[in-house]
């Protein structure tokens, strides 16, 4: 539905004398109603097939490029392939933007917030909710969710033990062999899982005051060695000057010295003023002088290690390299904080003035270290910096990229298990007893809901016990949301559904998702193994998360199909218990999942949509 | 996207087939012709056609960057990886459309590239026991005998048996075998020598190669008089390219050649026969020239500059830079940056000779043997920094042969670790990017057999032992699996890895077409029957070689390769090459089979029709 049509105020002047011409601006676009434009839908519905595929260890990978000969990165990973996306449409823009902040603070589960979203949205259209009660009841039912997974006896919560590495090396791990572009085999995806756990550890410092701060990793990828050559050193590796040969006469405790001002011989910061020079004289050789004059005072105040965040003048890196310091030019603004750390040095940020004595710092000890083709410097801490760099190697570009990101992401979630210091079980389990928990709360209240409605009888007494026993959801919530009761189990229903569907997209191969009707687990059969094999038990070894093995007595459920309502059994009741194999963190998933929900319902609440079409 | 139509694999197939002639030793050269500008191109190497050609299409660009990766690090085998990507991509292709999931293709994918690897590393032949064979093959000429006779009969097997017992017992054997063993305990000379290793790997590059064993020897006689030590040093070795010359008249030359224009030859006619001083200079020669990084002072904020500076400014330099000079008697300067006129004509007026554009590999080592210290400006020398030792010849007048006259000017340190040149010559200039190109390739070759310190048998019998070893592997679990209802991963495993074995079936196929005796039919046919041969051996790494060794000798299954081949060579290939291309080649294929879609950024012509808009 458009209010106004764009194409009668385009004005084209065409004369035979004169080809100028003139178009006039055009008035924005109102469009009422976006979500029930086919097209908007079909742009969702494609949106939610793309970032779908993407979702867990098996999924299809994306190019990205531009048709103009750009470079072509392969990756699943969200905020990667979000930020390629642009759309002529602002809901998608929307969802797009809410999803990639979720990210920069959480790092994972950006797919998960995303194809949630998505499906939310589509599940209600599809099921007819309306959008205000749809609002309404998403709105009550992540309410439930998040208590729920707040709660001691939750069924998806794991608690993290910090005495053992076990549970953070598998949450590490799992983030690590969510992304197949990284292609890893098993015991390359463990590796990195260790080294990434090692490296966060390295990162905590023991005995630092409050507030604690947590150190830095630096990472160095080396193209084309094999991956599990990638290993974590406590301290920083530079890259060593070509000339660096060998590091005669430098031993020991190593001073250094760091400058964030360039050294290139220049005024570079002058700003916008004028500056008088006097005939005859010769600006850069004056800078020169002073330049050697910081050089001359670093030498005598026994300097060995000479860093600079910009370049250095040559004449200036050979005379101290004449005095035999390591010299370490353009470091790059990005090494400088993790370089004051290591060191303890203040970086100088200006040539103008001696070096105080307070500027320098320390590391206990330096040496060369050989990556593939690359030498590095490796700069070993004085004390406990909590400092550490991690060197990822892998076989091409493009993995070695997503390596990298992989990484970083492992990285932020590690650290946000510090703050709440939980993890969700994997594999889609999560998702599965979600909906499990949430069709059961629902339904049951309404089952008793309508028991008190329609028993005008001496049962009644009885009903309304058992409803204010109960921690009855549904009627409770229509009374307080003011929409049907109907409207309110079809809305948990496209809620539930949605949750589930986030599920089934970790299976590509064609293979069916099933749920287990004990603790509602989350199964993947593939798609050659019949139901047979299903009821002998024989067919899913292990559930998603890898916390149950299958057996004889277990009853299944088609993820997509109508299934009983059941209470999901705790863990603990399952025998044999393993220990799950397959987690995701707590905070990235909860975080996610009420973006999703938070994003789904102000979709659904837009009703016009205004556009500069200028 | 249709699952069993892939367009990325058909895509990377399509590529590949271009470059089936392309493959094995015999090479046909190929006019690359640019519409747009009419210029074109002589190519002959697959990495030039690549990079020529410029694919534009995602897939394009991703097959560009793995063979531009893998050239990078070793300068040949790029034509194995593509066509290897190429038949690959067709054997996952032929798995999808046989139904097998993705997951299952890269399972058992990863497990078959697990089993070439290892087949290579069993079958390789070590440097020292092709020392050994070479002592002995020129000795008895027993395996001579059985080139008349039939595959495999069982006096043949006989005689087999002999030389696996000689293999195997060579450790105990040479002492008694030969005297010269006792006397040289030095493991240096157990190493065949160079130019015997050269033969065997110049696959069909007979002349570059020889150049490259001879820049090879050169650099080796210095290393093993200094360290003992007896890798093949590649940085050390530069090429300088004739035009105008016959191609007899390649050379190499121990020293740096460079060309001269006439002025500056005169000089060097001077300085010839002579020690001299030398001064390196890593900046441009110019009083203009300020290092990377440095921003001067914009002109229009400095105030009472004297406009007759400019000039008398630069001849000051000029001035201090010669009297510089001539203090430290200083007679040839290398820069890798240019001089001005200015500077080359007063230089030339004082006997000093400038040389622009020296590599800075080449500075490094002459810097190295020298003592010279490389700085960025020249008025920055001083004394120490000044290397001593360089002589200059007149290698080659070449005035008669260009247009402007040119003198070839020999640079040398006194065989001291200096560099190494190849002079490369041809009439035809367009020739000579090619002749370059297969000199690096032979260089690298050397460099990487003596770095392996083993060679793998080549002229396809490598791939052969792959073929049978995954056929092998293929059969066996299929049979074992027959019993019990063995899960989809072991039931596909067989397929994938008889399809990844065709797919090497058809590299050696493409070689023998190449080679020009056998239409595509009859190759194949000849490569399965010989396959056939090998039936019931084990692979061991005594008695593959065995095989190997056979197979070389039936009149030249596999040497036929070369039509005009004396059947004394043996044919080699390079262990770490072959391996690291196999892996990167089923890298892209396991990228681009995962890939299912591409999301195209930003404004450009839209060409396809099939695109979804989000």
């Amino acid at each position: 539905m458009q209010a106004s049509v764009p194409t009668a105020t385009r004005i084209k002047m065409n004369s035979s004398q004169t080809t100028s011409r003139l178009v006039k601006k055009s008035p924005s676009v109102c469009t009422d109603l976006p979500l029930s434009s086919s097209d908007v839908r079909d742009k969702l519905r494609l949106m939610k097939e793309l970032l779908g595929s993407c979702y867990g260890p098996t999924a299809r990978l994306k190019q990205v490029h531009n048709n103009i000969g750009g470079s072509v990165v392969t990756t699943s990973t969200s905020s990667v392939l979000l930020q390629a996306i642009t759309s002529s449409r602002p809901v998608i823009g929307l969802i797009k933007s809410s999803v990639l902040n979720h990210v920069s603070r959480f790092g994972d589960c950006g797919l998960f917030a995303a194809v949630l979203c998505l499906s939310l949205v589509e599940e209600a259209a599809r099921r007819g909710v309306g959008n205000s009660a749809a609002i309404r009841a998403y709105d009550r039912l992540l309410a439930l969710c998040t208590g729920y997974l707040q709660r001691e006896d939750c069924g998806c919560r794991v608690e993290l033990d910090f005495c053992s590495s076990r549970s953070l090396i598998a949450l590490a791990r799992t983030v690590v062999s969510s992304k197949p572009t990284c292609v890893l085999a098993e015991p390359e995806s463990a590796h990195i899982g260790r080294l990434a756990v090692r490296a966060f550890l390295l990162t905590v410092p023991c005995d630092a005051p409050d507030p604690v701060r947590l150190g830095r990793t630096v990472t160095v990828p080396v193209e084309g060695r094999p991956v599990l050559e990638s290993a974590v050193f406590p301290g920083l590796l530079l890259d060593a000057p070509e000339h660096l040969c060998g590091l005669a006469g430098v031993r020991g405790p190593v001073r250094a010295v760091l400058f964030s001002a360039s050294l290139a011989g220049d005024l570079g910061e002058l700003g916008d003023g004028r500056i008088e020079v006097h005939a005859g004289v010769d600006t850069d050789a004056q800078i020169l002088d002073r330049l050697l004059e910081l050089g001359r005072q670093a030498l005598e105040d026994g300097v060995k290690l000479f860093v600079c965040q910009k370049v250095i003048h040559p004449v200036l890196q050979h005379y101290l390299r004449c005095g035999g310091l390591i010299v370490i030019e353009r470091v790059g603004v990005s090494l400088m904080e993790p370089l004051i750390q290591l060191t303890g040095a203040q970086p100088v940020a200006t040539l103008h003035a001696a070096i105080p004595s307070a500027a320098y710092g320390e590391v206990h000890d330096v040496s060369i270290r050989h990556f593939g083709s690359k030498t590095m410097l490796h700069l070993h801490p004085a004390g406990e910096t909590a400092v550490c760099s991690m060197v990822l190697c892998h076989r091409n570009e493009t993995m070695l990229n997503e390596l990298k990101l992989v990484c970083q992401k492992a990285e932020h979630v590690l650290r946000l298990t510090l703050r709440e210091p939980w993890a969700l079980l994997g594999g889609g389990c999560t998702e599965t007893l979600l909906a499990a928990y949430v069709r059961h709360k629902v339904r049951t209240a309404s089952v008793l809901f309508s028991i008190t409605f329609t028993s005008a009888s001496p049962h009644n007494d009885r009903a309304s016990t058992l409803v204010s026993q109960s921690k009855n959801d549904a009627p409770e919530a229509t009374s307080a949301l003011g929409c049907s009761q109907t409207e309110y189990l079809l809305a948990a229903e496209a809620f539930c559904r949605s949750l589930e569907s986030v599920a089934a997209c970790l299976e590509h191969d064609g293979g069916a998702s099933v749920i287990d009707l004990t603790h509602a687990h989350h199964w993947t059969l593939p798609s050659d193994v019949t139901e047979q094999h299903l009821e002998g038990g024989t067919a899913a070894a292990l559930c998603g998360c890898g916390a149950l093995e299958s057996c004889q007595k277990k009853k299944w459920s088609y993820l997509n199909s109508e299934c009983a309502e059941f209470s999901p059994a705790p863990l603990s009741t399952a025998s044999p218990l393993r220990q799950p194999a397959v987690l995701d963190s707590f905070s990235a998933k909860v975080n996610a999942l009420r973006v999703a929900v938070e994003t789904a319902n102000l979709v659904l609440d837009v009703r016009y949509v205004i556009q500069d079409v200028n | 996207m249709n699952g069993r139509q892939h367009v990325g694999l058909q895509k990377v197939s399509a590529l590949a087939g271009t470059l089936r002639s392309s493959v094995g030793p015999v090479k046909n050269y190929k006019f690359i012709l640019d519409e747009a500008s009419g210029e074109s191109v002589l190519v002959c190497s697959c990495f030039r056609i690549i990079e020529n050609l410029e694919p534009r299409c995602a897939v394009g660009q991703l097959v560009h960057e793995t063979v531009r990766a893998h050239h990078k690090g070793y300068r040949t085998g790029s034509g194995c990886l593509l066509f290897i990507a190429g038949a690959w991509s067709r054997a996952a292709l032929a798995c999808l459309q046989r139904g097998i999931s993705v997951k299952h293709i890269i399972a058992a994918m990863s497990e078959g590239i697990d089993i070439c690897r290892n087949v290579c590393t069993k079958s390789s032949v070590s440097l020292k026991d092709l020392a050994g064979m070479g002592k002995r093959t020129a000795a008895p000429p027993r395996l001579g005998l059985q080139r008349s006779e039939k595959p495999i009969t069982g006096a043949s097997r006989e005689s087999a048996k002999v030389h696996e017992k000689c293999l195997n017992a060579r450790g105990q054997r040479k002492v008694r075998l030969s005297r010269h063993f006792c006397e040289t305990d030095d493991d240096v000379s157990q190493l065949p020598d160079v130019a015997v290793i050269a033969e065997s790997l110049s696959h069909g590059c007979e002349s570059a190669m020889k150049l490259a064993a001879e820049a090879a020897q050169m650099l080796l006689k210095t290393n093993k008089r200094r360290t003992g030590d007896p890798s093949f040093d590649v940085s050390k070795v530069t090429t300088c390219a004739l035009p105008g010359l016959p191609e007899e008249c390649a050379c190499v030359v121990d020293g740096c050649v460079v060309l001269l224009s006439d002025e500056r030859a005169a000089v060097a006619h001077v300085l010839k026969h002579q020690p001299l001083k030398v001064a390196l200079v890593t900046g441009d020669l110019s009083q203009t020239y300020r290092h990377l990084g440095f921003k001067g002072l914009p002109a229009a904020r400095v105030r009472e500059r004297l406009d007759s500076s400019a000039c008398s400014e630069a001849d000051e330099w000029m001035e201090k830079v010669l009297k510089l000079l001539l203090d430290l008697e200083v007679k040839l300067i290398l820069t890798t940056g240019l001089a001005s006129q200015k500077v080359i004509q007063h230089c030339c007026q004082n006997n000093v000779l400038v040389v622009e554009q020296v590599s800075s590999s080449v500075l490094g080592i002459i810097a190295g043997s020298t003592g010279a210290v490389p700085v960025g400006y020249a008025t920055q020398l001083t004394e120490p920094c000044v290397g001593s030792g360089v002589t200059l010849e007149i290698w080659r007048d070449l005035s008669g042969c260009e247009r402007t006259p040119l003198t070839a000017v020999n640079i040398s340190t006194g065989g001291t670790g200096g560099p190494v040149t190849a002079v490369i010559t041809s009439h035809i200039r367009g020739k000579l990017q090619v002749l370059e190109d297969q000199f690096w390739a032979c260089a690298h070759r050397l460099h990487h057999a003596l770095k392996d310190g083993a060679l793998l048998p080549g002229a396809g019998a490598t791939e052969a032992l792959c073929v049978r070893q995954l056929q092998k592997q293929a059969e066996c679990r299929g049979v074992e699996d027959k019993g019990k209802t063995g899960s989809a991963a072991e039931l596909y495993r067989g397929v994938v890895l008889q399809l990844m074995a065709e797919g090497l079936i058809e590299y050696a196929a493409a070689v023998m077409v190449n080679a020009g005796r056998f239409s595509a039919a009859e190759a194949r046919n000849f490569v399965s029957e010989n396959l056939r041969d090998f039936h019931s051996d084990e692979i061991d790494a005594g008695k593959c070689l065995q095989v190997v060794l056979e197979s070389g000798r039936e009149d030249g299954v596999f040497s036929a390769v070369k039509p005009d081949e004396a059947p004394t060579v043996k044919i080699y290939d390079n262990l770490s090459v072959k391996q690291e291309a196999w892996t990167r080649a089923l890298d892209l294929v396991f990228l681009v089979l995962q890939t299912d879609a591409e999301i195209i950024t930003g404004t450009g012509p839209e060409t396809e029709s099939n695109l979804m808009h989000l």
